[in-house]
C-alpha cells in the first residue's frame, strides 16, 4: 500500500475492494464475450459493460443477509452479490453444476445463500417481488435491506409503478436501484418518456429519491452508505437513479449503434473499470503491482470457473420433471396417474354450521393462529371491510393490520409481494377479488410464481396461496366479472389450482393450500358462497390436494365436474335417475394436481364420461380430460368421452343470453342423453 | 459461427481477415460475420495457426465450425 495517499473521501481498503469487484465483473464480462465470439459458448447475453461500478460499490455495503433482485442484464449484480463464479458459469452454460442446475440460465439466476433471490427476464417484474422480500424482513423485525435493480427502461412499466406505490405506503426497507444507462433496450430517452428525472416517480409517491453518479465509486459509495444505513434503520424505501452508460448493445456482441460515436468515446473515457484503476493510482491509494495482482486473481478465478463449467455435464433430459413442484408425481404426464390417499374431514368432534364464506374465514383464522409466517393481503381484506365477501371479517382485529393487510388496488404488486415473501419462507394468502382480474397479474403468477422453483432448480420455492372469486353463472356481473379462468392457470406450468364445492372441502382444501410448498390458486364459486350450509369441523384439518371425490355413485355414466357445478349436477343426476339413467358424479376438488386415477377408475366402470364446467368449452379443462379418457379407455368406452362448457363468448349482461351461454340443467341433460343414446 | 445477438440463428461468413495457415494471436480480429443486416468483427479466441474451414459468402448456422486454431 502506498504510504502517501490523497484523501478522496473513501478509505483505501474500501476503494480497493470496490476495484476488486469491478475487476471480477469485468473479467466475467470479458470471458463471456470471448466465449461467445469464439463459439465456445452459445447463449444470449445482455451486456452490462459500463455498469460495473454500481454492484461493485454496493458489495461493500451489503451482506449475504441482504436481499437482491435483478434482471437479465444483471450479471454484474450477481457477481457483485457474491454468486460463486463456478456455479454461475455452469448455469449460463446449462450445466448440471449450475447454481440452478442449468434450468434457469443467465436470465434466471437465483442463489439464496448470498441473498441473490431472483433474476427476472421480464422488464420491471422484479420490483413487486422485491417488495415481498422487504416485507418479510420488516414483519420479522430483521435489519435486512432489499435492493432491486432495474434499468431506466423499466420505469415505464406498470409493475414498477405499483411496486413503488406499495413500498411507499408500507415504508418497506427497500432500495429501488434504477441503473439509468440512458437507453431502454433499443430506444433512448426522451423517445420513451417525457420525464426529466426518474427520481420524481418516488417523490410523487411520497418517499425519497436521489440521482447519483453510478460510475463514480467514490461519490456512489458516499451516497449509498447513507442510503443503505437509512433504509436499514427503517426510514422507509429509497429510489436511487444511478447514472451510468451502457457501452454494449441490448443483447449480444454487436456494436451499440444507438449512441453517437462521440457519446460512446466519452463513455469509454469514464468507463469505471479504467477510471477506478486510474483513480487508485493517481491518488496513491494503490500501486500498479497491487492492481495487477487483483486483476490476475480475477482472471484466475474466471478461468477456473470456466474450466469447471465446461467439465460439468449438460443437465440431462432425465432431470426435466423434477423441480417443477415439490412432488414430481404432480406433473401431468401421459400414462402417469398416481394414486393419492384421501383423507376425510374429521367426524365426531366439534362443528359449526357454516356457508363457504364462513368456512374460508375459519380456515384463515386457523392458519393465522397456527403459523406466524401466514399473513393475508389483498384489496379491502383488512379492517374495516374484511373483504368484499367478508372472508376475513374480524381477522384484522384479531391478528392485526400487519398480518391481515389491506393493499393498494394493484394486482401485480399484491402477487409480486406474495411471491417475494414466499421466497423467504412466509406463507402469504393473497386475494384477487375476481377471477377475471388474474389477467392483470398473470405475469407475476405465470412467469414468476409458477416458474420460480423450476428456474431456480429448486433453490427457491413459492409457497403462496391466491384466493379468487369466480362470479359466473350467477347473473348480472357481465363480461369482466364472470369468467372461470382455470384453463389459463392450468396451461402455465407450476401453478396448482383448487376449486372447492362445499364449505367442508373449502376449509380443508384451503388449509392444505396454505401449507403447501407450491403456489396454489384457490377459486371460490360465487354461486355457492352462501347457498350451501353444512356442519364444518372446528380446528385444523386438511383435505389433500389431487384427490377427487365420488359424490354420487352410478353405473351408466361418469359426470366429472368441480366448484358450483357439483351441487348443480348432483340435482341433475337425481332427475336423470327418474329416467333410468344412473349417473356417477365425481368432484375433482383440485385441478392441479388432477386425480386421473379416480376419474379413469370410474369411467372404466361406467363406460361413459361427460365433463361439465362453467369455463369456456373450447380449449377448456373438459377437452383435456375427455382426450385422456378417450386415449386411455378407448376399448372400454360405450361412447366418446365429451364435455359441456360455456359458449366461446364473453358473458353477456342479458340474463337470457347468460343463461343460454353457460351450461344449465337442460344443456347438461341433453348432452348426457346424447351420450347414452350414442 | 458465434451467436452475436439475441435473434441470431445463422450468419454469413463475410470475410477472412487473415490468410489460411497464418499465425494468429488471441484477441486479433480474424474474420467478419454478416447477420441481422450488420457486419461484426470476430476475434480469435486463442493463439495458434489458423485453419480456415468456412467459405466466404456462405451462410452457417450458429455453432457451425468456421475454422480451427491449433
Amino acid at each position: 500500500m502506498a504510504t502517501h495517499s490523497l484523501d478522496i473521501g473513501i478509505s483505501a481498503s474500501t476503494l480497493l475492494e470496490i476495484y476488486r469487484q469491478i475487476a471480477r465483473i469485468h473479467e466475467v464480462d470479458d470471458a463471456v464475450r470471448k466465449g461467445l465470439s469464439g463459439g465456445k459458448f452459445v447463449f444470449t447475453y445482455w451486456p452490462l459493460t459500463g455498469q460495473e461500478a454500481i454492484p461493485a460499490t454496493l458489495s461493500t455495503l451489503l451482506t449475504d443477509d441482504d436481499y437482491m433482485v435483478t434482471t437479465y442484464r444483471g450479471l454484474h449484480d450477481l457477481v457483485g452479490k457474491g454468486v460463486p463464479l463456478r456455479g454461475l458459469f455452469a448455469e449460463m452454460l446449462g450445466r448440471q453444476d449450475g447454481v440452478n442446475k442449468g434450468k434457469g440460465g443467465s436470465p434466471h439466476v437465483s442463489h439464496p445463500e448470498v441473498g441473490a433471490m431472483l433474476t427476472t427476464g421480464i422488464v420491471g417484474a422484479g420490483a413487486p417481488i422485491a417488495n415481498g422480500l422487504a416485507l418479510a424482513a420488516q414483519m420479522r423485525g430483521e435489519r435486512r435491506v432489499t435492493v432491486v435493480n432495474f434499468g431506466d427502461g423499466a420505469t415505464s412499466i406498470g409493475a414498477v409503478h405499483e411496486a413503488l406505490n406499495m413500498a411507499g405506503v408500507w415504508k418497506l426497507p427497500i432500495i429501488f436501484m434504477c441503473q439509468n444507462n440512458l437507453i431502454g433496450e433499443y430506444t433512448r430517452i426522451p423517445k420513451y418518456t417525457a420525464s426529466e428525472s426518474f427520481v420524481d416517480r418516488a417523490t410523487a409517491l411520497g418517499f425519497h429519491g436521489e440521482r447519483v453518479n453510478g460510475n463514480d465509486p467514490v461519490e456512489f459509495h458516499r451516497a449509498m452508505s447513507r442510503i443503505v444505513a437509512d433504509v436499514r434503520d427503517g426510514k422507509g424505501p429509497y429510489f436511487v437513479e444511478a447514472m451510468t452508460l451502457r457501452l454494449g448493445n441490448h443483447s449480444g456482441l454487436s456494436d451499440n449503434v444507438y449512441f453517437t460515436s462521440g457519446e460512446l468515446e466519452e463513455g469509454r473515457k469514464k468507463w469505471p473499470v479504467s477510471a477506478t484503476r486510474a483513480l487508485l493510482l493517481e491518488s496513491g491509494l494503490a500501486s500498479e503491482s497491487e492492481l495487477e495482482a487483483i486483476e490476475q486473481a480475477a482472471r484466475d478465478e474466471v478461468a477456473d470457473a470456466i474450466e469447471f463449467a465446461l467439465a460439468s455435464p449438460v443437465t440431462p433430459a432425465s432431470d426435466r420433471y423434477n423441480d417443477l413442484f415439490a412432488d414430481e408425481s404432480v406433473v401431468p404426464r401421459r400414462g402417469s396417474y398416481p394414486v393419492r390417499k384421501d383423507k376425510a374431514a374429521p367426524t365426531g368432534g366439534e362443528t359449526a354450521k357454516m356457508n363457504l364464506v364462513e368456512a374460508v374465514r375459519d380456515a384463515h383464522d386457523v392458519a393465522l393462529g397456527l403459523d406466524k409466517s401466514v399473513y393475508l393481503l389483498g384489496e379491502d381484506i383488512g379492517e374495516p371491510a374484511g373483504g368484499l365477501f367478508k372472508t376475513s371479517l374480524g381477522l384484522g382485529a384479531k391478528y392485526g393490520d400487519d398480518r391481515v393487510r389491506n393493499t393498494p388496488i394493484a394486482e401485480q404488486a399484491i402477487i409480486g409481494c406474495g411471491i417475494g415473501s414466499a421466497l423467504v419462507g412466509m406463507r402469504p394468502v393473497a386475494e384477487i377479488m375476481f377471477n377475471d382480474f388474474v389477467g392483470v397479474c398473470l405475469d407475476q403468477l405465470s412467469n414468476h410464481a409458477g416458474k420460480q422453483r423450476y428456474m431456480s432448480g429448486g433453490a427457491t420455492t413459492v409457497p403462496m396461496t391466491v384466493r379468487t372469486i369466480c362470479a359466473g353463472g350467477v347473473g348480472g356481473l357481465g363480461a369482466q366479472h364472470s369468467q372461470s379462468l382455470e384453463a389459463w392457470l392450468l396451461h402455465s406450468p407450476g401453478i396448482k389450482v383448487v376449486y372447492p364445492s362445499t364449505p367442508i372441502d373449502a376449509k380443508g382444501l384451503l388449509l392444505s393450500a396454505i401449507f403447501d410448498e407450491d403456489p396454489v390458486v384457490f377459486i371460490e364459486g360465487m354461486a355457492i358462497m352462501y347457498s350451501i350450509k353444512e356442519q364444518v369441523p372446528s380446528g385444523d384439518y386438511r383435505i389433500p390436494l389431487g384427490v377427487a371425490k365420488v359424490r354420487r355413485e352410478g353405473t351408466d355414466l361418469t359426470l366429472i365436474t368441480y366448484g358450483a357445478f357439483v351441487s348443480r349436477t348432483l340435482a341433475i343426476a337425481e332427475e336423470l335417475a327418474n329416467e333410468g339413467i344412473s349417473v356417477e358424479v365425481i368432484d375433482l376438488r383440485s385441478l392441479m394436481p388432477i386425480d386421473y386415477h379416480r376419474v379413469l377408475t370410474s369411467v372404466k366402470k361406467t363406460g361413459r364420461a361427460v365433463v361439465v364446467h362453467l369455463a369456456t368449452e373450447f380449449c377448456g379443462l373438459g377437452a383435456e380430460i375427455a382426450a385422456t379418457i378417450n386415449e386411455e379407455l378407448f376399448r372400454d368406452l360405450k361412447a366418446p368421452a365429451t364435455r359441456v362448457g360455456a359458449d366461446y363468448l364473453p358473458i353477456a349482461y342479458s340474463a337470457d343470453i347468460e343463461r343460454a351461454q353457460v351450461p344449465g340443467p337442460d344443456s347438461i341433460k341433453a348432452r348426457i342423453r346424447e351420450i347414452m343414446n350414442f | 459461427m458465434p451467436k452475436l445477438s439475441m435473434s441470431m440463428t445463422e450468419g454469413e461468413l463475410a470475410e477472412w481477415l487473415v490468410p489460411d495457415g497464418a499465425e494468429v494471436t488471441e484477441g486479433q480480429v480474424i474474420y467478419t460475420v454478416e447477420s441481422d443486416k450488420s457486419t461484426q468483427e470476430v476475434e480469435a479466441p486463442a493463439s495458434g495457426v489458423l485453419k480456415q474451414v468456412g467459405k466466404v459468402g456462405e451462410t452457417y448456422a450458429v455453432g457451425d465450425t468456421l475454422g480451427e486454431i491449433g
